[in-house]
């Protein structure tokens, strides 16, 4: 029993993480129908963000206080990225054919992470990422239960952003906006909705979320490296279209039931290929049964039509 | 070279005004007399030295003899005259049918660019601008009169290379002069151990094939391609089995060619999954590794996991087959997803075979691979008595263990781009192109879609089953690190930038893809992001690739119409020539 509410516990707080990525896919897709494949780099960008704002201004501080502030940074960092990347890769390609923006969103993935690995100093191995008061440190106990400190902050930060999403796109006038234009995009365009600021919005909207995750699994692993962006996102992908691609609600759904699926096959699953060697293996076989029989996913997708 | 557009446009002369008219000055006499003089002073200033130390650029420091670098520029200016006498004067026959105005042009700007390039290196490498010589000021100066006189000249409408009707002679001398041009020029660029030198070559190339392309030439060549493609395929042929002479016995730029061929080999499966099927595989090197591992396996390695050593053309078949079946596996989601859905779901199985490969090591799971270590020391090929390790003496030139190698490699291409073409001109290939351009319809016309997709699927990892099965005695040792997802990207770059649906674009692609990083060393670090970029670029500028099929090319300018005119004008003249 305890062993099962601990594969619960892990699973649920790697579901929270790969949902806040998953997030970034989502609202994309449902308003221009792109599986932005870069999102995962976007992802780790903001977690390069959040260490550089550390590194420059707080330097050896560990107190609760700067991780506002380092997620200001990492906030910054991911959406700039992000909407630099909608406004000269994907908007000229608007109309394309399908495989136009596929390739190139590859392209950006490669350049994004090859930038940060050239570029950003010490980052062709590992680096450590800084320990923050409160945060992180001694993990809770429950019962037998181990609960790590970031990890009730990444679920945390995951309940915080839904609450947000639901209160943005139910609430505002972008959000309505957003709603309209996956509906239907010239109808939204004729009503007089401005479709590229609402497009931009959508990026923005994942590459905040992605931020946010890139923080909590830096407070998590301890430490983030240049790659972590392709995995985790092609994960977060899975994520988005277990709960059903298009449906922002989905998204987290997701996440949630891949974090916890992939804890259990490595608890639960026997013999040679149980254990976490396997562990990512069963999440795409999870991916490529979920994609070839139910294209829907869990709650719904919102454009059934390119499944 | 595909049609380029440029040419089209020139038809309605009405608009084509010099750029000097433009800004209002009716200096437009003085621009033939320019331009001639510039090229003139051009190729007269690559007699000079260029430098004052010896050590820069190959050697340019000495007066009447000119080095590698000059000789370009040398070339240049010849051809810059050519044109330039095809503008007015003797030549001026030839001008009917060539934009010779823009080739100059072309010419202008790119000898410009050149040689501010040249100065810039030689002051870099040698300190100072005091070492850059009179002769290299004299040929800028002249490129930058090229450049100012050609903007003078005014393009005039030419007559569609189409219908150049030349003694047959002519076309089949022009296809054999211009393969050994390739041949040459090939081993040539390879001998260059120098990386800025291999750059200002490849700058030139691509310059003066701008130019020709620009002013229409290679539109003939494609004309005159089609009606002699048996002289055209013999001497590719005839090219393809000289190069390995032409290396002197060397060893390392035949490395590079048989990668090249692997990969080429490997990107012409997933053309026909991709390029004809339209179906977008991100998992293509999963079946490239699979006959590798078949091919490791087997092997006499004493890291080899099965006993079974059957000759090594049966373990190419059973490479190819087992390659085969992992396609139709792969290929069967394809009844129910299409799309982006389908590329995810590819992604998805190339990663779980690269994971899978890793983890059966025997304590994740049964021992067959050896897991991350992978299986080493694989001995070469041999077949019959013919050791692939060994070097053979051909005509006083030794051949080594790469040029082995490299025959084999070409016969596996052979095929591999015979049943590319023979498929492609069949009822199957126009069935993939129906379902390409529209599933939907070409299901309602009585196209078996679902067979015919899971037939594109295992034909392509067919084939690339059987290069992997070589790939692995030519590597020697085969690791589940070989078969990342970038290795993926590259073979769908590979199609995507020669061109895809078509054969030479994507050997064209392959080329590029494998032969640039391993020549510009000195960027070797930021190759990766050069590569992302230049992803980004090129969907963004020639979503066709470099050599585009026609019909893929109308399918990205859709509202190109004189293009789809043009199509159907070419169409109909093959028809015609069909018909005679």
């Amino acid at each position: 029993m305890t062993e099962l509410l601990q594969q619960l516990v892990n699973g649920l707080t790697l579901g929270s993480l790969y949902a806040l990525i998953a997030v970034g896919y989502t609202v994309v897709y449902g308003i221009i129908q792109l599986i932005n494949f870069a999102h995962g780099e976007i992802f780790m960008i903001g977690a390069f963000g959040a260490l550089a704002t550390w590194t420059l201004l707080f330097e050896g501080t560990t107190a609760l206080w700067v991780l506002p502030i380092m997620l200001l940074g990492a906030v910054i960092a991911s959406v700039t990225t992000a909407v630099l990347m909608e406004r000269f890769a994907y908007r000229p390609l608007r109309g394309a054919p399908r495989l136009a923006p596929l390739i190139t969103a590859i392209g950006i993935s490669v350049a994004l992470q090859e930038a940060i690995r050239l570029f950003y100093p010490g980052a062709k191995s590992k680096i450590p990422f800084p320990q923050i008061d409160v945060v992180t440190g001694p993990a809770l106990t429950f019962g037998g239960v181990t609960v790590q400190r970031a990890a009730v902050f990444t679920v945390g930060a995951l309940l915080m952003s839904a609450a947000f999403l639901w209160w943005f796109i139910n609430r505002t006038r972008s959000g309505h906006g957003m709603q309209a234009v996956s509906e239907d995009p010239d109808t939204a365009r004729l009503m007089g909705v401005n479709v590229d600021r609402i497009i931009v919005i959508a990026f923005a909207i994942g590459a905040l979320l992605a931020a946010i995750a890139g923080l909590a699994q830096g407070l998590l692993n301890a430490n983030i490296d240049f790659r972590m962006g392709f995995l985790a996102g092609l994960k977060a992908f899975t994520a988005a279209v277990l709960g059903g691609i298009g449906n922002i609600m989905g998204a987290v759904v997701g996440g949630l039931v891949l974090g916890v699926a992939e804890a259990l096959a490595v608890g639960f699953i026997p013999g040679q290929f149980g254990g976490s060697a396997w562990k990512d293996v069963w999440a795409f076989v999870l991916l490529i049964v979920v994609l070839v029989f139910r294209p829907q996913g869990i709650l719904g997708a919102r454009v059934v039509d390119r499944a | 070279m595909s049609i380029d557009t440029d040419i089209e446009e020139a038809h309605d002369d009405t608009e084509r005004v010099s750029l000097w008219d433009r800004v209002g000055r009716p200096v437009a006499p003085f621009a033939w007399p320019l331009t001639l003089a510039g090229a003139v002073v051009l190729g007269a200033g690559c007699f000079l030295s260029w430098s004052y130390t010896s050590d820069v650029l190959g050697d340019l420091s000495i007066d009447f003899y000119p080095g590698a670098v000059q000789i370009l520029m040398i070339i240049t200016a010849v051809l810059a005259v050519l044109f330039a006498l095809m503008y007015r004067g003797p030549l001026s026959h030839l001008g009917e049918w060539l934009s010779s105005a823009t080739a100059l042009r072309t010419l202008g700007l790119g000898s410009t660019i050149f040689m501010a390039l040249v100065i810039a290196l030689i002051a870099i490498q040698s300190g100072g601008l005091v070492n850059v010589m009179p002769g290299a000021w004299v040929s800028f100066a002249g490129a930058v009169i090229l450049l100012i006189g050609s903007a003078g000249l005014t393009p005039r409408a030419h007559r569609d290379p189409l219908h150049a009707s030349l003694p047959s002679w002519v076309e089949i001398l022009t296809i054999v002069v211009l393969l050994a041009i390739v041949l040459f020029g090939v081993a040539y660029v390879l001998g260059i151990d120098d990386g800025t030198v291999f750059s200002l070559v490849v700058l030139f190339v691509g310059i003066v094939c701008l130019a020709l392309a620009r002013a229409g030439f290679f539109t003939w060549v494609g004309v005159i391609a089609q009606t002699h493609r048996r002289v055209l395929m013999l001497g590719a042929v005839a090219v393809a089995l000289l190069f390995p002479f032409t290396q002197g016995g060397s060893d390392a730029n035949m490395s590079i060619a048989t990668q090249v061929l692997i990969f080429a080999a490997t990107a012409l499966g997933l053309n026909i999954v991709v390029g004809l099927a339209g179906l977008l595989d991100l998992g293509y090197i999963a079946f490239l590794g699979a006959g590798a591992y078949v091919g490791a396996t087997m092997s006499y390695s004493t890291f080899a996991t099965i006993g079974w050593k059957p000759p090594f053309l049966v373990v190419m078949l059973i490479g190819g087959c087992v390659s085969a079946t992992l396609g139709l596996i792969i290929g069967s989601p394809t009844l129910r997803v299409s799309g982006d859905y389908l590329a995810i779901v590819t992604l998805a199985f190339g990663e779980i075979f690269r994971l899978s490969m890793g983890n059966l090591d025997g304590q994740d799971g049964p021992k067959l691979t050896n897991g991350p270590n992978g299986i080493p020391a694989i001995p070469d090929l041999e077949i019959g008595s013919f050791n692939f390790g060994e070097t053979h003496d051909v005509l006083g030139i030794t051949l080594g263990r790469f040029a082995n190698y490299y025959f084999a490699l070409l016969v596996l291409l052979a095929f591999v781009i015979t049943v590319f073409t023979r498929l492609n001109n069949s009822r199957i290939g126009r069935g993939w192109i129906a379902i390409r351009e529209d599933e939907k319809a070409a299901e309602a016309m009585g196209v078996n879609t679902f067979a015919l997709k899971l037939f594109a699927f295992a034909g392509g990892a067919f084939l690339a089953g059987l290069a992997g099965t070589i790939k692995a005695h030519h590597d020697v040792s085969v690791t589940p690190d070989q078969f990342i997802f970038l290795e993926s990207a590259f073979l769908l770059a590979a199609v995507v930038l020669g061109g895809m649906g078509t054969v030479a674009g994507v050997l064209i692609g392959a080329t590029i893809l494998k032969l640039l990083p391993e020549k510009l060393r000195f960027v070797a670090d930021y190759r990766l992001l050069i590569f992302g970029l230049l992803l980004v670029v090129m969907m963004r500028f020639r979503p066709e690739g470099i050599i585009a099929s026609k019909r893929r090319q109308l399918e990205f300018h859709e509202a190109d119409e004189e293009l789809a005119t043009r199509i159907e004008e070419v169409h109909l003249v093959e028809e015609q020539e069909a018909k005679a």
